[in-house]
């Protein structure tokens, strides 16, 4: 029967509304797919927000950061033990004033925040200047055109342990570097001369005079004073003279007779004492220069220069804050009358306080470099914690094995030899290494101490360096054992 | 007090942004008439809201009257077309152009935080676009030959195209060779080529019955990507090639081409990297590094990135509100940067709904697609919807470091005179055919009523 035109009409519509369907697959197939590609954009940009861009920010290239502070009232910094070492003041007017309720004495712990930024200040501003306090306040106080409080830095520093140290410099110019070995923390870092950072403008007035302009009061000597490292450097040179001798170190011995020339050079023990019979052990206990000088007249160059790069000479150190490389320069081609010097740690080899501090921490902790660093954990202004700052490691700069042996052998030091004086007969035990370090031909010099309590499982570790020993008297050892009782107080 | 009002106003803005996009969508899932125009009237006050708030902080912000003035200029000019547009084509889709008109808008406020001038420039050529462009849909309805001209668009694309290459009158910028001067202006003359495109490869579809046309088709495509990678405009060339690729799938159903497009694609950029990374594409090189870690070459080719993404980071979700943020600072912010300046001081939300917003364009489009039966609007409607999805995904993913940038700019809100009177072009192209929709629609709805009504009383047809 044919179909009436009436029939053909809705039978092709129906036919084409068929093939429309089929034609169109291709199109949601495609459009499926750019949704899926655009729904991955969009949990891409929530991811970044939600775990990336805090850290982005942060970037100190990030110019935005301190126009925070038009809206933002600086957060303070706080010690790990609660002490408020900086705060700020909004006034009716919504000037904001910082201040130091400790002066002096977190100088360069704290820095400044005036004319350019320093320390905590400059290594923590992007967190302070950031408020997490609870969304409701935080549009309120906008609402009402004040500032929201910023988040507080919490930093590693004990606020006993960093008043002891810089009581006991006392007069003295210096710098005391205290790290907990197994995780990094910096517990105490003092620096002098000072400055108080509460009246800065006066620190720069005084900048300019002609004694200001010789005065080094804003240099943190802890982090990027370059001292010769003295006597403390012979844990170096026994370490090396271990890894060339593992079967027969112990078997090594020198006759002191106070003086003795090596490759034209003369070396001298201090104070002209004349320390006899000398083992391997005895010569690091009582600092025995002769004999450090001969243990150097032994040593392969290149292979000294390596192990004195591990240990992280001549390197970046891996600390977030500025400080200053150490250098250690012998090497295969160096002349041999370089060495007497270097093996006593004399000579051109170089070092700061926080390195000679986290070599110390290092030895304490099997061998095992921690980071050390300073700000442990971020706090919005009630005190909830917004992010936390987790120990890292750096990684073994020697084994545990030469780690043990350093440590037995810088027990001697504090038992019988040259620390004896201060380390003996407490209610704790130490282990460490003295130096004398020095710096020009009239006898003057510096006084150091690297060393750390309870050697069989390390509380802290104290490196100290005191300078002018001539005229003050005052020993790194001295220092260090005030720490070390207010730890234990 | 004047920060009360910006920041409450800042606050609105980022709420009336979401009801705005949340109707985009129900409007498209719903079939009742009624409710979605009452629905699309509702969205035209969400973005006159928007709009106002803006506006209203810049003024108080920066306190200068003409802001006032240029805002008056801009509420006639969108009211006016709104309204025109609508009651001459009565068949168009409003979705579309509220959406067109909320992008200008949202363009025109960014622009005039960033720019005043570039935002007048912007506000001009956008206007005498928006009132040339009106005449297409038109055009598209009535004009039949429409399809039968292939090889005129395929020889005026190319030739249109090369016009960067004869001295004096192209130049380079970014990189890439592919602007022209005329008198004062300039022009990308692929911002307009992409329509030419699309056209021709729909035509070349329709008729391509053998393999060889297709074949041919293929060639005379791979001629416009050339020319292309000779600019090296490579987000153009990039564009061009998964329309045509997508185009040649839609017309064969055939999912091989498909996946052996997008194959074939993948390799050829891996071996031109292996081949040229030193010589033809080093500065494309440059952007691949940039996008790896933008943080690590931040004073060479990651300082874009970089800066975009500090001020999409420290601006967060709700902003920093207009003026306060740095937005200025990002290199190019007023055209391919735009979504970070966006983010920075309107608010990561307000970018994440922009990005819906641009998702329901695309369905738009789509749609319209779909529901065409004749091929060669199909194919057209299609290509263009396809144009317009990958550019943004191009533009959004480069400035957030989700791909390596391209330097591509976001249809109608970056600044750039070809770019907003072709995109102008491909909306309007797009209501021309949904108005072919609807008529043949309603002429089958018309068709079906009378033969029911015929059927109804059968004896009437009986011949005498």
């Amino acid at each position: 029967m044919p179909l009436s035109p009436e029939e053909e009409f809705l039978n092709k519509e129906k036919e084409r509304a068929k093939n429309n369907k089929i034609k169109n697959r291709p199109i949601l197939v495609i459009t499926y797919m750019m949704i899926f590609i655009y729904l991955l954009l969009f949990g891409y940009i929530i991811y970044f927000m939600q775990f990336k861009a805090e850290s982005i920010i942060a970037n100190s290239r990030n110019i935005r950061q301190d126009s925070f502070a038009d809206v933002v009232e600086r957060g303070d910094i706080i010690t790990s033990d609660g002490v408020v070492i900086a705060t700020s003041t909004t006034d009716e007017e919504g000037n904001t004033t910082r201040s130091y309720p400790y002066s002096n004495m977190f100088a360069h712990l704290a820095g400044y925040d005036s004319y350019g930024k320093s320390g905590l200040e400059l290594q923590g501003n992007f967190y302070m200047l950031r408020s997490h306090i609870n969304i409701f306040e935080r549009i309120y106080r906008q609402l009402k055109e004040e500032k929201n409080r910023g988040d507080n830095l919490i930093t590693t520093v004990d606020y006993k342990l960093q008043s002891t140290a810089y009581n006991a410099l006392g007069s003295c110019n210096g710098a005391v570097v205290v790290i907990e070995p197994d995780s990094g923390r910096i517990l105490a870092m003092v620096s002098k001369p000072d400055f108080d950072p509460n009246n800065i403008d006066g620190v720069w007035e005084y900048l300019k005079t002609e004694e200001g302009a010789e005065s080094t009061i804003l240099l943190n000597r802890a982090t990027q004073g370059q001292y010769a490292p003295g006597s403390t450097f012979k844990v170096v040179t026994l370490l090396e003279y271990i890894r060339e001798n593992p079967d027969s170190y112990l078997d090594y011995a020198y006759d002191c007779h106070g003086s003795d020339i090596y490759t034209g050079v003369n070396i001298s023990c201090i104070g002209g004492s004349v320390h006899g019979e000398q083992t391997l052990k005895d010569s690091l206990a009582n600092s025995c220069n002769t004999s450090f000088a001969n243990i150097g007249s032994t040593l392969d160059f290149g292979k000294f220069r390596e192990t004195a790069e591990e240990l992280l000479f001549n390197s970046e150190l891996p600390f977030d804050g500025e400080y200053a490389k150490s250098s250690f320069v012998i090497k295969a081609s160096s002349p041999a009358d370089q060495m007497p010097q270097t093996a006593i740690g004399q000579g051109d080899t170089k070092i700061t306080p926080l390195h000679n501090a986290m070599l110390a921490a290092a030895i304490a902790n099997g061998g095992v470099l921690m980071k050390p660093y300073l700000i442990q954990a971020v706090e919005n202004d009630d005190g909830a914690t917004i992010k936390k700052f987790s120990s890292k490691s750096y990684g073994s700069i020697m084994t545990s094995e030469e780690a043990d042996i350093l440590i037995d052998n810088m027990k001697a030091v504090c038992d019988y030899g040259s620390g004896a004086r201060y380390f003996s007969g407490l209610s704790y035990d130490v282990a460490g290494k003295t130096g004398t370090a020095e710096y020009d031909d009239e006898g003057n010099c510096n006084s150091w101490f690297i060393g750390f309590s309870n050697p069989d499982n390390p509380d802290i570790v104290v490196c100290v360096i005191v300078e002018d020993y001539q005229i003050y008297g005052v020993s790194g050892a001295w220092v260090a054992r005030q720490i070390f009782d207010a730890y234990y107080q | 007090m004047i920060n009360l009002i910006c920041e409450v106003s800042k606050y609105l803005c980022l709420l009336f942004m979401i009801l705005y996009t949340v109707k985009c969508f129900s409007i498209m899932s719903s079939k009742d008439e009624e409710e979605n125009n009452s629905a699309l009237n509702k969205q035209i006050v969400y973005v006159f809201l928007i709009h106002f708030f803006c506006f209203l902080i810049l003024y108080l912000r920066l306190q200068q009257v003409k802001i006032l003035v240029f805002y008056g200029i801009q509420i006639f000019v969108a009211i006016f077309y709104m309204v025109i547009f609508h009651s001459i084509y009565k068949d168009s889709s409003r979705l579309l152009t509220n959406n067109m008109a909320f992008l200008l808008l949202v363009g025109y406020i960014i622009l005039t935080r960033l720019n005043f001038s570039l935002a007048v420039k912007q506000f001009i050529f956008a206007t005498v676009g928006l009132f040339i462009t009106s005449f297409i849909p038109i055009i598209i309805v009535k004009w039949k030959k429409l399809k039968d001209m292939g090889t005129l668009y395929g020889v005026v694309g190319i030739l249109f195209l090369l016009t960067v290459f004869v001295p004096g009158l192209g130049f380079s910028n970014y990189g890439s060779r592919n602007w022209i001067h005329i008198g004062k202006l300039s022009l990308q003359p692929m911002e307009f080529v992409k329509i030419l495109f699309v056209f021709f490869v729909a035509c070349m579809l329709v008729k391509a019955n053998t393999f060889k046309d297709l074949f041919v088709n293929a060639l005379i495509s791979a001629g416009f990507m050339g020319v292309l990678v000779l600019e090296k405009d490579l987000g153009a060339a990039v564009i061009f090639y998964i329309t045509y690729v997508f185009l040649v799938y839609l017309a064969t159903s055939r999912p091989i081409f498909l996946v052996g497009g997008v194959s074939l694609g993948v390799g050829a950029v891996l071996a031109a990297y292996a081949l040229f990374k030193d010589s033809l594409f080093a500065h494309v090189m440059v952007r691949v590094e940039a996008w790896r870690d933008p943080f690590a070459h931040i004073d060479t080719g990651g300082y874009q990135v970089s800066q975009s993404l500090f001020a999409i980071g420290t601006g967060g979700y709700t902003g920093s509100g207009l003026t306060l943020g740095k937005a200025g600072t990002i290199p190019v912010s007023e055209s391919d940067f735009i979504f970070s300046a966006i983010c920075e001081e309107m608010g990561v939300i307000f970018g994440l709904c922009l990005i819906l917003v641009i998702i329901s364009i695309f369905l738009s489009f789509v749609n319209v697609a779909m529901k065409c039966r004749r091929p060669f609007y199909k194919y057209a409607a299609f290509g263009f919807a396809t144009i317009y999805i990958v550019q943004s995904l191009l533009n959004l993913g480069g400035v957030t470091k989700f791909i390596p940038s391209t330097g591509v700019t976001l249809p109608l809100i970056s600044y750039g005179v070809s770019s907003v009177i072709s995109t102008l072009v491909i909306f309007t192209i797009v209501q021309g055919i949904c108005i072919i929709n609807n008529k043949e629609a309603v002429k089958y709805e018309k068709e079906k009523a009378r033969i029911r009504a015929n059927a109804a009383e059968p004896r009437r047809r009986i011949p005498q």
